[in-house]
Parts: structure tokens; sequence; C-alpha cells
């Protein structure tokens, strides 16, 4: 064991907690080597110097002073429904966010309502409804392999299936609002 | 047989109040201490425990019997809240410890922030020049232990001045056991450099 390991071990050494080969050698080091045996002994006195700090004495306030700020805070307790209040309080951040929130959901209405207002193709009641004049409409080839469509769309194992015959004409030009009301949800 | 700390806090827990008082009369004292001699200022020293107490009394109902003892709990409110006092009294003056505990100051009676240096008890044999003496002794040691770098310092107070055990110590500083230990050791070595002159001279 040299120097700077036998300096590793004067707490272990202090509180008699090394095991007795690492205490043999700790000690047998000692005994030879004087300057490591005086700074063990200062090293001990200023452990024991910090130990023998006088010990402070709280002043004769320090309860009543902290019997007043326990109190204050008993009192200052928020009551069940100030908990409750409390707990819908929100940052303002998140007001900003929902004001954004609000503001884009009614932008895409605004926007997806102009779109299917303009170009509009879809069965209510088995009825077809389109804003677009027959004309335009497109009609399926009947080289379409219906098993790439959609099952909706007369995909394989779909029980509608177009055919090489044009499309019902039965289209009504008229306005169709998507709104839950006029459309009694069913969009 | 007094009541362990747990059982004063599940009464508190429970609602009773005196409880409470029990716990902060018993471990006011040490915790001053502490306070006092990591942040090496006495009058800031009692309003941190009462900041600590307080946050207990805040924080009770999260307190878990069993998880962490009450002590370990108490002291690492307080290291924290020491923590923060010791960053903002860096920013307010970054010098202020070195100027506080001025060996010069303390033994002309001038020293107004600090007076961790109780005077020796009267008795019979008193000579001034021994008061004298183990006044400035208790003083350099307080300013080696506030010249101490913070992670060292804590450690070494809490085993040394507080008389905690390895275990709480980690406990309250997060650490594992041989970081505790290796750090007391190297703490207690840094001590014993800065008091050598001094003690060499007695």
């Amino acid at each position: 064991m040299n120097c700077l390991q036998v300096e590793e071990y004067f707490s272990a050494h202090y509180e008699d907690t090394l095991d007795y080969q690492t205490l043999k050698r700790f000690e047998s080091h000692i005994d030879e080597c004087a300057s490591c045996d005086q700074e063990y002994s200062l090293f001990c006195e200023s452990i024991q110097a910090s130990q023998e700090l006088p010990q402070i004495e709280p002043s004769p306030a320090f309860n009543s002073i902290l019997q007043q700020r326990l109190a204050d805070e008993e009192r200052e307790k928020p009551s069940l429904w100030q908990r409750v209040q409390s707990s819908f309080v929100l940052p303002r951040w998140a007001y900003g966010l929902a004001f954004l929130l609000v503001l884009a959901s009614s932008a895409s209405f605004l926007y997806f309502d102009d779109l299917f207002n303009g170009n509009t193709q879809s069965e209510i009641n088995g009825e077809f409804i389109s804003t677009q004049s027959p004309d335009s409409l497109t009609q399926y080839p009947s080289e379409i392999n219906h098993r790439f469509l959609p099952r909706s769309f007369g995909g394989a194992g779909s029980s509608f299936t177009t055919s090489s015959r044009p499309m019902q004409q039965n289209y009504v030009l008229k306005h169709v609002s998507y709104t839950t009301s006029s459309t009694a949800g069913g969009l | 047989m007094p009541e362990l700390d747990d059982e004063l806090m599940q009464r508190f827990q429970k609602g009773d109040e005196s409880a409470f008082n029990l716990l902060v009369r018993r471990h006011q004292k040490p915790l001053i201490n502490f306070i006092a001699r990591y942040t090496g200022d006495k009058d800031n020293a009692e309003d941190l425990a009462q900041e600590t107490f307080i946050r207990m009394f805040r924080a009770a109902n999260r307190y878990k019997p069993g998880r962490a003892q009450f002590k370990t709990w108490m002291y690492f409110i307080a290291k924290n809240l020491c923590k923060n006092e010791i960053r903002n009294r860096g920013r307010r003056e970054r010098y202020h410890v070195n100027n506080v505990v001025s060996n010069d100051n303390a033994i002309d009676g001038n020293a107004e922030e600090i007076d961790l240096i109780v005077s020796a008890p009267a008795d019979a044999a008193f000579q001034p020049e021994v008061a004298l003496e183990r006044k400035e002794l208790r003083n350099t040691i307080q300013k080696a232990i506030s010249e101490l770098p913070d992670q060292y310092r804590l450690p070494l107070v809490l085993r040394d001045i507080q008389g905690l055990s390895y275990d709480e110590i980690g406990n309250i500083l997060e650490l594992r056991s041989g970081t505790t230990k290796s750090r007391i050791n190297r703490a207690r070595l840094m001590l014993k450099d800065k008091l050598k002159s001094y003690m060499e001279q007695i």
C-alpha cells in the first residue's frame, strides 16, 4: 500500500470499518511512513474539531413565527370549490391554441363546403344528385377492372356494379348543403 | 417511548396538527444547524428552516411513510432550498461568504451576519486567551467548511456535523454508497489541507 492508497482509507480507518487485511496493510504503512502518520493525525484532528463546533440554538421567536406562518398557510388553503375552479384555469397559451383551432376548423369547413358545393356527386336515398350537367359526367369505361375499385364503387365483391350502359341520368340540379339539418345527419 | 417520525406524520395526515408541531420541535435544532453550517449564515438559517417546514406542511399528503424517512425528506428539501439560496446569494454578492467569515471581523467581534461561534461556556478556569483561541479555531473551521466546493461541503456537513449515516446521506444527495463514501473522504482530506497551517501553529 502506497501513500496515495493509504489516503483513500483514512475515513474507513477513522470510522473503524476496514476489513482485517486492509487494516493490517494500512497500519503497517502508517508505522513506516512518518508523513502519512502526520497527515492521518491532522485528518483525525480536523474531523474532531468540526464535530465539536457548537450547536446553534433556535431563537425564541422561531416557533411562534413558524406557527404564524403555518396558520396563514392553513387559512390560505383553497376550499374544494376553489380547487375545482382552479382545475379549469388554463394557461394563456391554451386559450390562444383553442382560438387557433377554432379558426382552423372554421376555415377548413368553409373550404370543404365550397368544394362539395362546386362538385358533388353522392347518393341520397338511392337518388343521384349532381350539380354538374349530365354530359360532363365521367362514366366508367367498361374495360375498368372492377377488382381495383373500392367496394362502394363496385369493386370485386360489391353488389353495385357498373356496366357499359350509361349511368342513371336522373341528375337533379339542386343545391346541396351539407349541414346536419339539410341532410338529416345522413352524411 | 417517543413516537416515531413516521407515526407522527401519519397522525398529521389524518388531521392532527399537533403531530406536526411535535416533528418541528424535534427537528428544528438539527435542521437550523445544518442550514447554518452549510450556508454559513445563521440568520438566514432560521428563515430557510421555516421554509423547509412550510414546504413539508404543504406536501404532507404526498409523504409516504416507509418509502423515505422523514429526516431524509426534510434534509432533501432543506438542501435544495440552501442550494437556491447560495446560488442567489452568489448572484447578489459573489464573495459574500469570504467577507462574512473574515477572521479579522470575527476576532474583533464585528461579524454581524454570521455568529456561528458561540462563546465558550463560563467556568471557573475561564481564561480569555483560551476562549479567544477556541473562537478563532471554530471560526477557521467554519471558514474552511464554507470554502469547500458544494459537492464536498454538503456530505461533510451531513456526516460530521449532523451525524447522519452514509445511507441517509446517499438518499439525500441521491448518490450511490461508494460515491458518498469517497466524497466524504475527499471532503475531509480537503478540510484537513485547509486547516493544516492553522493546526500546525497550535
